[in-house]
């Protein structure tokens, strides 16, 4: 029944984020002592480190402290920053329109110029074009984003010095008009974003062309062209929409390379994202907010697998009747 | 019919990306409302590690004493001529004839930025409350006794036996009691945010904390100092160094406080940029672990690192200068001993230096016995002369010294096997515990201390026989050390203190429980085409820094914009740009586009699988 299947997905996919709290919980706790190296700040006394451990909980037993962490994780309070003392979800939420931003720019451009290189690609396969194609992909596919992201740098910033060469926006400025903020945002933003795109683009464009050197093949096609259709047609109407259910999967399991992916670009390029806000965390061992970003890219892989079987079931009535 | 589901698939997702445009600069605008015209001269910092909070009850950063230094003063403040004490707060001080009793008269002209006058209360509150709680203040008030305030601008602070730290070394920010005061110490030490402008006493005062991304100082209007020639001073948040570097080649920023070594020779060579190295007064050191018997009972390590002839050897087989060289690229400072030359009143070239002599080494542990075993570790009585070192994973410099170490000891017979681990791990080896008692589980590793600018009780007491089960991570115990170390802290004529102080570090030098490798460099780097009048300071002359960041804003009031610097960063061009690129795409897109057409209106092949 399709009401089973959903719920089965669903509850799959509750199952996984379960596994993800608990597995979070200790993950953190292995790490060594928190404290630790409060005993190395200047005066700080043991009844100091005591206290220190009392107000973060660390002085409870581990199962004490995981019935702490697992209720106030289930009523939605990630607790309290340790360096910054605001809470986390505030940090997160600060954080979290700039990651959007960046990664969901990326993955859209992505998305659209890799499929459109994809079918390109597709329907001269073989040709000068196909090969010029893989070759860029594979190249972009291979290069690590790091790398893609201090080329650009480089280039666009310092030898061509057109472009900012990080941050989100110029700092310390005033800006004249929210028009005038926006065109700055978008200017920082070229190049974090082609990284980004370039990051995704290679496997868009190669399961786009393998898709559609299958549907190209397929006999309905055939049947399509003897009818009379031009090829055009039948490409955009035909071939394209069949082709295009597996990026649907892609793009969710995509989504735990993004956010790995949004980590290492937004450090590059100073981007004050959620991975910048993680990065921060890990240097300042800040557990809260550690557990909290990792909680929102687990949560946000585990919906974006849950939308996609969704969206599946909607695009394909092979999963519908089953 | 599905073409039209993923185009709406793919407008949703456009739509919530510009959505986010539509909120994001929503969300920053509270903090760029209010001031000026766009005539701001403001100095730029990168940092690629700011501040999490600004709150000195809870905050642990470093870089918030950048922040602080600027926005309050201390009780007695710092000359940045030679980083002695100068009036600050206090206007003036008398010491009593027991050296118990300090009384500071306060300068009556000292207002509060919100226009409150700053009295001795707020001092005894200061003192009192962020001293006792203080995350990072906790600790410089230990001696005090009581603080007594006999009217508002008077100060008598006594201390349980002499205590110099009172003058110089009290490194507790004053803050305003009307403020902070209102709040539980529960709360100051819990969640709460001071609210902005920061109110102190300083030449800036904090308009905008902008976590991750800019603090925004800008002039305390009721300051009556010299005016500061910046009417701005900001922080910004960079990545990391390699884009605050950048930042500053580029012109984003006009200076940047902390210069990574291996960037330095490179922004030395730009034009335009001053780079500059200056003794700081924190050392790298190579620890021994000399925890006795019945101190450590279950303490784990190589014996033979307890021989003082081994650890005297390795002071004369490790080529220090070679290490500054090779890991340092030149830029530190050659330790010697555990006293930091930036420490000038009290520092001099102890007599026994360990210069790099491998024979002399050689000759120590031949003398002491250790038998010479050619290319393999010398032994004695079943010992070996094989030693683990833990470099920090955190620290790439340590790394490089670390082989260096093992390399140079190699040539006498003394092997090191090197760790790389993370400061985590090396702590926890450091202040593992059995039965309550310490037991430290190493031979030997590589760290430092940082101390207090000025006073140099810290970073003594590192060492002390007290700080075993505290802060000594090399459990060296000499009841001598102790003494001398009570009584210099008590000991206010600056010669006489130097002198217990150089007692000190000889027998320091003599047992060697830290053979200090390096005095760290503070590495900075300015546009000399956008900052102007800098004066190296702190102190003042070749050993002195940019602007004396983290102890003095008195450099601040001397520097100014540089005639000619606009603004604007070479980096962020104008909004045209942006309009050209978005052009050039869609240029670029129609033409494929139209290509495209053309090219699949021909009629093409069917394909066909064999």
């Amino acid at each position: 029944m399709n009401g089973r299947w959903l719920a089965g997905k669903t509850g799959a996919a509750l199952l996984t984020l379960l596994f993800v709290l608990v597995f979070n919980f200790f993950l953190f706790r292995v790490m060594g002592d928190p404290t630790s190296q409060f005993t190395r700040l200047p005066g700080a006394t043991t009844e100091e480190i005591a206290e220190l451990k009392s107000d973060y909980g660390l002085d409870k037993p581990l199962t004490g402290q995981f019935a702490d962490y697992m209720g106030d994780t289930l009523r939605l309070d990630l607790g309290i920053s340790q360096r910054s003392r605001e809470p986390v979800w505030e940090e997160i939420l600060d954080a979290l329109p700039w990651t959007l931003l960046l990664v969901g720019t990326g993955t859209v451009l992505a998305t659209l110029i890799g499929s459109w290189m994809g079918v390109i690609a597709a329907t001269r396969r073989g040709g000068k074009a196909d090969d010029g194609l893989l070759g860029f992909s594979l190249f972009t596919y291979a290069s690590p984003e790091y790398w893609l992201g201090i080329i650009l740098i480089l280039v666009f910033a310092v030898a061509i010095p057109i472009l900012p060469a990080g941050l989100q926006m110029t700092p310390g400025v005033e800006f004249s008009s929210f028009f005038a903020e926006a065109l700055d945002v978008a200017e920082h933003m070229i190049l974090p974003v082609t990284a980004m795109t370039l990051m995704l683009l290679g496997q868009y464009f190669l399961i786009m062309r393998s898709s559609m050197v299958d549907v190209l093949t397929e006999d309905f096609i055939t049947v399509k062209r003897a009818i009379g259709l031009p090829w055009d047609r039948v490409v955009r109407r035909h071939a394209v929409p069949n082709a295009l259910l597996p990026l649907v999967t892609l793009s969710a399991i995509q989504f735990g390379a993004v956010a790995g992916g949004a980590i290492t670009i937004e450090t590059i390029f100073s981007w004050p994202g959620l991975g910048e806000l993680n990065f921060t965390a890990i240097n300042d061992k800040d557990f809260p907010v550690l557990q909290g970003t990792f909680l929102v890219f687990s949560v946000g892989v585990i919906l974006a697998n849950l939308l996609a079987d969704i969206l599946y079931f909607f695009l394909d009535p092979r999963v519908q009747s089953k | 019919m599905r073409t039209r589901g993923f185009a709406a698939i793919a407008a949703a997702l456009i739509m919530a990306a510009a959505l986010a445009v539509v909120t994001l600069p929503a969300g920053a605008q509270d903090s760029t409302d209010s001031t000026s015209d766009g005539e701001t001269s403001s100095l730029k910092i990168g940092w690629a590690q700011d501040p999490q909070t600004l709150n000195p009850f809870v905050a642990l950063n470093e870089e918030n004493y950048n922040v602080w230094s600027l926005n309050y003063d201390l009780l007695v403040n710092f000359s940045p001529e030679d980083l002695s004490p100068a009036p600050g707060i206090a206007e003036s001080w008398e010491i009593s004839d027991d050296k118990r009793t300090v009384t500071f008269k306060l300068d009556p002209e000292k207002v509060w930025s919100d226009g409150v006058p700053v009295t001795s209360k707020d001092v005894k509150y200061s003192l009192e409350v962020l001293g006792g709680d203080g995350a990072l203040f906790a600790g410089y008030t230990s001696g005090i006794e009581s603080i007594k305030t006999p009217d508002d601008e008077t100060v008598v602070i006594t201390t349980k036996r002499p205590d110099a730290r009172l003058v110089g070394g009290l490194f507790v920010y004053i803050i305003p009691e009307h403020i902070w005061g209102k709040e539980s110490v529960d709360d100051l030490t819990g969640s709460f945010q001071p609210e902005l402008p920061l109110v102190g006493s300083g030449p800036y005062m904090v308009t905008e904390f902008s976590r991750g991304r800019i603090i925004r100082m800008e002039r305390n209007p009721e300051w009556n100092g010299p005016e500061p020639g910046f009417d701005e001073v900001q922080y910004i948040k960079y990545g990391n160094t390699d884009g605050v570097e950048r930042a500053l080649r580029l012109g984003e920023v006009d200076m940047i406080l902390e210069v990574e070594a291996s960037s330095f020779e490179r922004l030395s060579g730009d034009p335009n940029i001053e780079a500059i190295t200056a003794p700081s007064p924190a050392y790298t050191q190579l620890a021994f672990n000399l925890c006795s018997e019945q101190d450590c009972p279950d303490a784990q390590f190589n014996p033979a690192v307890q021989d003082p002839a081994v650890r005297q050897a390795v002071g004369y087989a490790v080529d220090r200068e070679r290490i500054n060289e090779i890991a340092a690229q030149g830029t530190s400072f050659v330790g010697h001993g555990v006293l930091p030359s930036y420490y000038r009143d009290f520092y001099e070239v102890p007599e026994q230096d360990y210069p790099y002599e491998p024979e002399t080494a050689s000759q120590i542990l031949d003398d002491a016995g250790w038998q010479d075993n050619g290319d393999e570790p010398r032994t004695k009585d079943g010992e070996t002369l094989s030693f683990d070192l833990m470099a920090r994973s955190e620290s790439p410099y340590t790394q490089q010294v670390a082989k260096l170490i093992a390399e140079q000891a190699a040539e006498v017979g003394i092997e090191f096997n090197i760790s790389v681990v993370s400061d985590d791990k090396l702590t926890e080896a450091t202040v593992r515990q059995v039965d309550g008692k310490p037991a430290p589980e190493f031979d030997t590793f590589l760290w430092g201390w940082g101390g207090d600018p000025y006073d140099p009780s810290f970073i003594l007491s590192v060492l002390t026989g007290d700080e075993i089960g505290g802060l000594s991570d090399a459990f060296w115990s000499n009841p001598e050390y102790d003494a001398l170390y009570d009584e210099q802290a008590g000991t206010f004529d600056v010669e006489e203190r130097k002198q217990q102080i150089q007692e000190m570090v000889a027998l320091a030098q003599e047992d060697l429980p830290y053979l200090v490798i390096t005095y760290d460099p503070e590495l900075q780097a300015y546009r000399t085409d956008r900052v102007s009048g800098i004066e190296r300071v702190c102190p003042s002359g070749e050993d002195g820094d940019l602007i004396c960041a983290q102890v003095s804003y008195e450099p601040l009031l001397d520097i100014g914009p540089a005639d000619g610097s606009s603004d604007d960063g070479d980096g962020g061009g104008s909004g045209g740009i942006i309009v050209a690129i978005i052009a050039a795409v869609a240029v670029i897109a129609a033409g494929l586009f139209f290509w495209r057409r053309r090219s699949s209106e021909g009629d093409e092949p069917l394909e066909y699988e064999e």
